[in-house]
């Protein structure tokens, strides 16, 4: 889930662990209006603004946390034992939240978040704060869940690791969603015919103004050009290739989701940023 | 119910295996203890002993009657003396006087009561020890002059009387033994609601402060969360009660085993025998739970509320809880009323309004059900205060499920009403 700050992600998501309700409309879990009481137990969620107890020991607070969900207090000492071993924190047990580092402290805050197997798991940005061995533990545990059959609800502004790490984005900005579907199917979407042209010798513009595409920007040795509706990539190489030119490399230019996502939020067509370069 | 079970549990366990609860539930009796015993220590020893030259003109303050006076109240001493007013009034601090006295010849010739002059150098505070002295020497005299033997002196400071008031309603209820009864019980849940209230109140900063708050009601209700938090601390203040009647009744029974050789010991035994004797202990028991905890689940929601609607900064919780302070310090206004007049329309009408009746009825109480407290009265007392209680813990729940995940300025009241109506 991608969104402006202030677009309301974390309303959504607080809606949908029956922190609020809302005003309109139903939240489905599991094909069945959501109960906040039965289906809590079943969502994960892990928000921006970590929290814990400081001054409680680990292993209590996070034993009170899991039985709060639901599991036994065996079940939830078992656990708490084989993910602290898996992130070695075995010694962590007794310690308090205060004496760890930021970077344990959220580690420790997703262990708790997945501690129960939930079946939806919602992350609030969670890898802000961790280096990058930190991250990569992480991640490779979200893909693990996913692979296990929990879903993910991911929400971030960081693009990067939305093309990473998802399977299908939404994206809402004042409160309402713009636009929702895979990573592949929405590039796709949002693609403006942009083509980077690369030449191994350097291509003169003569005159380019044809039915075929418009010119966005030229150098010497490339050109990005906009195609026009219903051409095909091959009229346009014939084209180059009937000019003399001695073409390196041809690529579709598909929009990152960075660009999607400033396109979409500030209505700036991609375009136009080659323009102004 | 067995989330807010484990919300009680955490709330009550982390709070009393903190070494702070062991301590105070400890220290508290015996500073209690030291307080009244240390105040008398030091009522005692800090008393200047006055030493007072007595130049008598009369010739009937004798040396035995001096001297007898002198062996029945140690805290000041007369000293008979033999000399000119002149030469005493120069150098009676020479002689190591605190003052100096001339009784009067003409005194004793009319049998009128007159004024005697403490004549010092220096401000002597209050002379009652040598009031009484010159007193008891003065009567000496007169019952002498007139003839009295010891006999009927026996039978004129014997035939006293005492007025008692007995309520007839009430059976062997003591006036002196309620009042006080009533003053410790309602300043207990006074202390109580302001001590525990802000311990509810700091512990819902804390989780706010803490960002804890967020996952929590992921987990739980706010409502659960809010409900666990003050019976968990109502259960701790509970079990701080508890030790403390544990422990009167240890020291109790350990001075009455030992107060067999022992007198002093013998009369306070007596003393708390007669004040047990006189009240319904156990009505005065369950009454005194039955209002620490309406008062308190009454008061703690409203010290929740301003909880979560604050942030990290005391100045803002102060200032917002001052209103509510306010209103329990009045409550001990109207307990300091009803404690002398348990019938009045104010100790009457304090002790049916929830805001204020947790303590007020407390100084009603000990007086007697249903003499002086008609049933009518304390039903709708307890009535209003369970209504009184839900409805703030409804109106509270309100504020703090909006005020717990709000971050930024402090609301007003006027917005945290509108929070709970909108």
């Amino acid at each position: 889930m991608l969104g402006p700050n202030g677009a309301g992600k974390t309303t959504l998501i607080r809606m949908i662990t029956g922190i609020f309700y809302p005003d309109s409309g139903n939240i489905i879990f599991d094909g069945k209006p959501f109960d906040a009481e039965n289906d809590i137990t079943k969502i994960g969620y892990m928000p921006e603004e970590r929290g814990l107890y400081k001054k409680m020991k680990i292993g209590e607070q996070a034993v009170y946390l899991a039985q709060l969900k639901g599991l036994s207090k065996r079940d939830a000492v078992a656990r708490i034992k084989d993910w602290f071993a898996r992130f070695e924190m075995e010694s962590w047990w007794n310690k308090k939240v205060e004496d760890l580092s930021k970077g344990m402290q959220q580690k420790l805050q997703f262990v708790i978040t997945v501690l129960h197997h939930p079946r939806l798991i919602i992350l609030d940005e969670p890898f802000s704060g961790l280096d990058p061995v930190n991250s990569n533990l992480i991640k490779d545990e979200i893909y693990k869940l996913a692979r296990n059959g929990s879903t993910i609800i991911f929400s971030t502004h960081r693009m990067e690791q939305v093309e990473e790490i998802c399977d299908h984005i939404v994206l809402v900005n004042k409160g309402r969603k713009i636009l929702d579907g895979t990573v592949q199917q929405v590039k796709q979407d949002f693609k403006e015919n942009l083509f980077n042209i690369g030449f191994s010798d350097a291509f003169a513009e003569s005159e380019l103004n044809n039915e075929l595409f418009d010119v966005v920007s030229a150098s010497q040795n490339s050109m990005v050009i906009q195609k026009k509706e219903n051409r095909s990539n091959n009229e346009i190489l014939q084209y180059f290739l009937n000019n003399g030119a001695s073409i390196d490399s041809f690529n579709e230019m598909l929009p990152s989701l960075s660009d999607i996502f400033i396109r979409e939020v500030e209505g700036t067509p991609l375009a136009r940023r080659f323009e102004s370069n | 119910m067995k989330k807010i079970l484990l919300i009680i549990q955490r709330e009550f366990l982390t709070r009393v295996r903190k070494r702070s609860f062991i301590i105070t539930t400890l220290l508290f009796p015996l500073l209690y203890l030291a307080l009244i015993f240390g105040t008398a220590f030091i009522g005692e020893k800090g008393q200047t002993k006055l030493k007072i030259a007595v130049l008598d003109s009369s010739g009937k303050f004798t040396k035995a009657r001096v001297d007898s006076a002198n062996a029945f109240d140690k805290a000041s001493t007369l000293v008979l003396v033999n000399e000119t007013p002149a030469s005493l009034e120069k150098d009676f601090e020479h002689k190591g006087y605190d003052g100096f006295v001339i009784i009067p010849a003409n005194t004793v010739g009319t049998m009128a009561p007159d004024k005697i002059e403490i004549k010092a150098n220096r401000t002597l505070g209050t002379a009652s020890s040598v009031q009484s002295k010159l007193n008891t020497i003065w009567n000496d005299i007169k019952y002498e002059e007139l003839g009295i033997d010891s006999q009927k002196q026996k039978q004129l400071n014997d035939s006293k009387l005492t007025v008692q008031v007995e309520n007839m309603q009430d059976k062997g209820s003591n006036a002196k033994i309620a009042s006080l009864t009533g003053y410790i019980t309602g300043f207990l849940i006074y202390f109580i609601l302001l001590i525990y209230g802000s311990q509810v109140m700091m512990g819902v900063m804390e989780e706010k402060t803490n960002r804890i708050a967020e996952i929590m009601v992921s987990s739980v209700k706010p409502f659960q969360l809010m409900v666990g938090k003050i019976i968990g601390i109502a259960a701790v203040a509970l079990t701080q009660f508890l030790l403390w009647i544990v422990f009167v009744f240890l020291i109790y029974n350990i001075t009455k085993s030992g107060s067999a050789g022992n007198s002093a010991m013998a009369v306070v035994v007596g003393q708390a025998q007669e004040v047990f004797s006189s009240l319904n202990i156990p009505q005065l028991l369950f009454l005194f739970a039955f209002y620490f905890l309406g008062g308190f689940f009454f008061y703690a929601s409203m010290y929740a509320a301003i909880g979560s609607a604050v942030n990290e900064d005391m100045r803002e919780a102060q200032s917002l809880s001052f209103p509510i302070t306010m209103i329990i310090i009045f409550a001990i206004f109207i307990l300091t009323i009803a404690m002398q007049d348990p019938t009045s329309p104010i100790a009457v009408w304090g002790s049916i309004i929830p805001f204020t009746s947790p303590i007020v009825m407390m100084a009603r109480v000990p007086y007697g059900i249903p003499g002086t407290v008609p049933y009518w009265q304390l039903f709708l007392s307890m009535g209003l205060l369970v209504g009184g209680f839900l409805f703030m813990a409804w109106f509270a729940g309100k504020i703090y499920r909006t005020g717990i995940l709000m971050y930024g300025k402090k609301p007003t009241w006027k917005e945290m009403l509108k929070w709970a109506f909108k």
